[in-house]
């Protein structure tokens, strides 16, 4: 298995009619061996072209591609020693499953033997073994799916490249398939780098997470990293579900005066790290599931409270979610369904004050401390 | 619409279809009846719409006085070689203006599409210069072929069918270390087989129906094809009739069997590529 | 390891490599059709221009200057068969247009099963043979009393007419023989067409209580442009260059009542063997049919999308 490494990768696409557009700028990381690494941003940030850049389906317009000890960038896909996973799967439709299956390895000469040998593998371990003979257009979504990652196998790679594999599934086989492809880089022990635009999907698989935003890396880090500490807006406001609220602030002799008009007094760590935007504009960021009903807020919460008008209120089951505005700003708090919420009154809800974070409006980065 | 003036509507369509079905099928069926009577007698054609008496004595005389199987031979030597070669080169090509990138892609295959409104008349006389008087290839096979190899018209047709199929395959066949070529082989032309067919019947009839060029190139009897010997035929033998329609019937027979058999591609085929390019 | 980013790119001779191993295969692929290209289209074309300023001959040319040009339109013949061109053109493309138009709209209310069939039907001519259907018509078109289209006007009470052999009715019945001749790719160019018309826009419609005609004026006919406009610049270029039958049925007569430019330049190069001038006329021929194919896509062409 092997690392796979970025150096200063930029991807500059001419196009005639529209000009150049620069679809990754400048991207410097580390894969890890063995290490499990989702892409993850909106669509057009750049985390597909970075993939297919690994896999040698493009070549990048500047900087270099290493895969293991070997500098790639001028290597044929063959030769990178990588398996690929399509988003439409990408079978060959006049081909049977076995056919399918054991491609790359007839194109590659391996002994019959062999051939036969690592079909057999793969299929056992997708659980194939009934397909074999069958065309493509005969199977279900989710066994297309499977014999798409059993094509990968068979290669036996240093590293697997997943280009949005779940992304044609409906809801439920999605969800199986996540904790399959997890049991399956266990078991293989392999590099994998994987891409989504579903920021669940890379919370539930990835060890490290790279956002990415028009084609520049928000952050790489762990999902829970990620999530606690992330480094500016864009991450913050991408990972979670539902989205983190930002609400417009100012801070003021050691409060936070926020927009609409209520004000609480900041803990002290905080209260020093922010004394250099005193009287600034700062935004504040808290996730809907830090902010509590007063009722059943719990002590450690804290005294930031504020006042507001419920306007909307979604029923889950498990949770509630209840909608409100402060200043310009829509708010979402995810609050225990028993929590007594009345629509249009005037309710108190408290702010985990350990939980908020606190951006800078002009950078968009987060206020360390 | 009110379902009144809905059948209305319909009754005039069927009313005026069934006629004009008719006024387009007729000249064909008296061509056809017509090959059937000896009106050898009569320097007028005057076909019974059902005849009374059937003979095949203007397919004997037909076939007798022309070398009309040799004809025949020709045609379907040179419509078979020119439908191998054009779905050969024009898949190809197509597929390499489809689907892979290169330097002046887009300007060559502009190129070859604005000389497509550029008569045949003006490309004529160097190309008979070229191959009568330079070549020496008159009466040849290799004359009649050579020039209609592949067609810039049906090299469009496949790139745009082939810009249909998905390129996440090329992709995955190129990882799976299948050469360019082996790609276009391996998973092109077996996906593309649909495209392949239409654009095969297509360039068949077209070229069994032929006629300006092959009238060019040609000087012997022998070296005709089915249409430039009908048309010798007709200016040798005006007055009978019955053989003329027989050989005409021999030139369009083939043609109108094809298209039965293979109404479906015939049918859907020339949308492919046309308006929406 | 040796580290090879394209900006440090090696020698002349590997960069060649590397571009040959990139797009090799490309350039293999469109090969064939470049360099047939190439010999059968772009350098006889430069050859016919150079032509057209010569006297040919097969052993030596000599040059004429604008000779060829000059005497090309002083020569009546020359505006006869320009003049009949454009007139068979404008009496048969928009014609045949409308026809196509008309057949498909009716074909189009119909069921399936009937669509095919009349498709099938109206579209068998197309694959009969010019020499076929010429053969047919001479046989149609016979002067004497007896001719099926004379026994048809005797019939209606109407004296015999002497369709190809006289310049009253020469031009006239190649037109009509076109009228009626095929359809086929019109028909089902508009039907493939109709059926891409989303039904929302008919349905709309009727909510706005817009009329039959309204529809058909506003929705049907607007949104087929791009395939009237295919129409239009393939009829054309097909039109200006008609031949077989002229060819067959009346070899441009008479008295050059049927003379068409296409068969004017056979004529020039392969009766009277001048090259020279027939290139000219072939090179008028040529900007006639770019100019006029351009002006259609000026006037013509549409933005919609749907």
């Amino acid at each position: 298995m092997a690392r796979v490494e970025f150096k200063n990768i930029v991807k500059v696409y001419e196009d005639e009619k529209r000009g150049s557009f620069t679809a990754v700028k400048g991207s410097s990381f580390v894969i890890e061996d063995r290490e499990f690494v989702v892409f993850v941003g909106p669509s057009g940030c750049g985390k597909t072209t970075s993939l297919r850049m690994i896999a040698g389906l493009e070549r990048q317009t500047s900087g270099d591609i290493r895969i293991g000890e070997r500098v790639v960038n001028d290597l044929h896909p063959k030769d990178r020693d990588i398996a690929m996973v399509f988003q439409d799967y990408a079978l060959y439709p006049h081909m049977t499953i076995a056919e399918n299956l054991s491609f790359g390895l007839r194109n590659l000469k391996r002994p019959k033997d062999e051939i036969e040998r690592k079909v057999k593998e793969a299929s056992s371990i997708l659980g194939l073994g009934d397909m074999l003979s069958r065309k493509p257009r005969e199977l279900s979504g989710g066994q297309r799916q499977r014999v798409a990652v059993g094509r990968a196998i068979v290669r036996d790679p240093q590293v697997f490249l997943f280009d949005e594999p779940l992304s044609n599934l409906d809801a439920k086989l999605r969800i199986q398939m996540r904790v399959e492809l997890a049991e399956l880089h266990k078991r293989l022990g392999a590099t994998i780098v994987y891409v989504t635009h579903d920021q669940v999907e890379a919370m539930t698989l990835g060890e490290r997470i790279v956002v990415m935003n028009e084609g520049e890396i928000q952050q790489i880090a762990s999902p829970t990293e990620l999530y606690n500490k992330p480094n500016n807006m864009f991450v913050a406001g991408f990972i979670g579900s539902p989205a983190m609220n930002f609400i417009d602030a100012r801070i003021g002799g050691g409060q936070a005066l926020l927009a609409g008009g209520t004000a609480f007094p900041l803990p002290e760590a905080a209260a020093r790290a922010l004394g250099a935007y005193e009287g600034k504009p700062i935004v504040l960021g808290v996730r809907p599931e830090h902010i509590y009903g007063e009722a059943m807020a719990p002590d450690r919460a804290g005294s930031a409270k504020l006042e507001a008008h419920v306007q909307v209120v979604e029923q889950l089951g498990a949770e509630s979610l209840v909608y409100f505005r402060v200043g310009e700003r829509m708010v979402t708090a995810r609050v225990h369904p028993e929590l007594p919420v009345a629509l249009g009154a005037r309710q108190t809800f408290v702010l985990d004050a350990a939980k908020l974070h606190w951006f800078d409006p002009q950078t968009e980065q987060r206020i360390v401390f | 619409m009110t379902s009144k003036s809905k059948i209305a509507l319909i009754a005039v369509a069927l009313a005026v279809l069934i006629v004009w079905a008719f006024v387009t099928v007729i000249p064909l069926y008296w061509m056809f009846i017509g090959s059937f009577q000896d009106s050898a007698a009569s320097a007028v054609f005057k076909p019974q719409m059902i005849p009374e008496i059937w003979s095949i004595a203007p397919y004997e005389r037909f076939f007798h006085k022309a070398a009309a199987v040799r004809w025949i031979v020709n045609s379907v030597i040179v419509a078979s070689v020119v439908t191998v070669t054009n779905v050969f080169f024009a898949s190809l090509a197509g597929y390499a203006f489809a689907k892979l990138k290169f330097p002046g892609s887009k300007t060559i295959f502009w190129a070859l599409l604005t000389t497509m409104m550029i008569p045949a008349q003006v490309t004529l006389i160097p190309l008979y210069i070229l191959m009568i008087n330079i070549f020496q290839l008159g009466d040849t096979y290799t004359a009649i072929v050579l020039p209609a190899v592949v067609s810039v018209g049906n090299v469009f047709l496949m790139k745009q069918y082939m810009s249909t199929l998905p390129t996440s395959l090329i992709h995955a066949a190129r990882i799976d270390a299948c050469s360019e070529f082996g790609i276009y082989r391996k998973v092109i032309l077996p996906m593309a087989k649909p495209g392949l067919a239409v654009l095969a019947i297509f360039t068949f009839v077209a070229q069994w129906n032929e006629f300006f060029w092959p009238l060019l190139v040609t000087k012997s009897s022998e070296m005709r094809t089915i249409q430039v010997g009908l048309a010798s035929f007709v200016f040798a033998e005006s007055t009978d009739y019955g053989a003329i329609m027989a050989g005409a019937s021999v030139g369009a027979l083939p043609m109108v069997i094809l298209f039965f058999s293979l109404q479906r591609y015939f049918l859907q085929g020339i949308t492919v590529g046309a308006v929406k390019g | 390891m040796r580290s090879t980013t394209s900006h440090a790119a090696g020698s002349g001779a590997a960069r060649f490599r590397q571009f040959l191993r990139n797009y090799g295969w490309a350039y293999a692929f469109i090969a064939v059709p470049v360099l047939l290209f190439l010999v059968f289209t772009l350098y006889p074309v430069g050859w016919a221009f150079v032509i057209s300023f010569q006297k040919y001959g097969i052993l030596k040319s000599t040059w004429v200057g604008f000779d060829n040009y000059t005497y090309m339109f002083k020569d009546d013949v020359f505006w006869k068969s320009m003049r009949n061109t454009v007139i068979f053109t404008i009496g048969t493309v928009p014609v045949n247009i409308l026809i196509s138009f008309g057949l498909a709209f009716l074909i189009f209310q119909l069921k399936q099963r009937a669509q095919t069939f009349f498709k099938a039907v109206l579209y068998l001519p197309t694959v009969a043979s010019g020499v076929t259907l010429s053969i047919v018509w001479i046989a149609i078109f016979d002067p004497t009393p007896s001719g099926m289209l004379n026994r048809l006007l005797i019939q209606l009470g109407l004296d015999p007419v002497i369709w190809l052999g006289q310049k009253s009715t020469a031009l006239f019945s190649l037109m009509l023989m076109s009228w009626l001749g095929s359809h086929g790719s019109g028909i089902i160019l508009y039907l493939a067409a109709m059926g891409g018309i989303p039904k929302s826009l008919y349905e709309a419609a009727d909510i706005d209580h817009a009329s039959g005609w309204k529809k058909f004026s506003r929705i049907t006919w607007p949104l087929l442009k791009p395939t009237t406009l295919y129409l239009l610049v393939t009829g054309v270029i097909t039109s200006f260059q008609v031949f077989i039958s002229v060819y067959l049925m009346t070899q441009g007569g008479p008295d050059f009542a049927t003379t068409t430019i296409a068969y004017l330049i056979y004529q020039t190069a392969f009766n009277f063997n001048q090259f020279g001038l027939a290139s000219a006329q072939a090179f008028v021929l040529a900007a006639v049919i770019v100019i006029v194919s351009v002006l259609q896509f000026k006037f013509f062409s549409t933005d919609i999308e749907y």
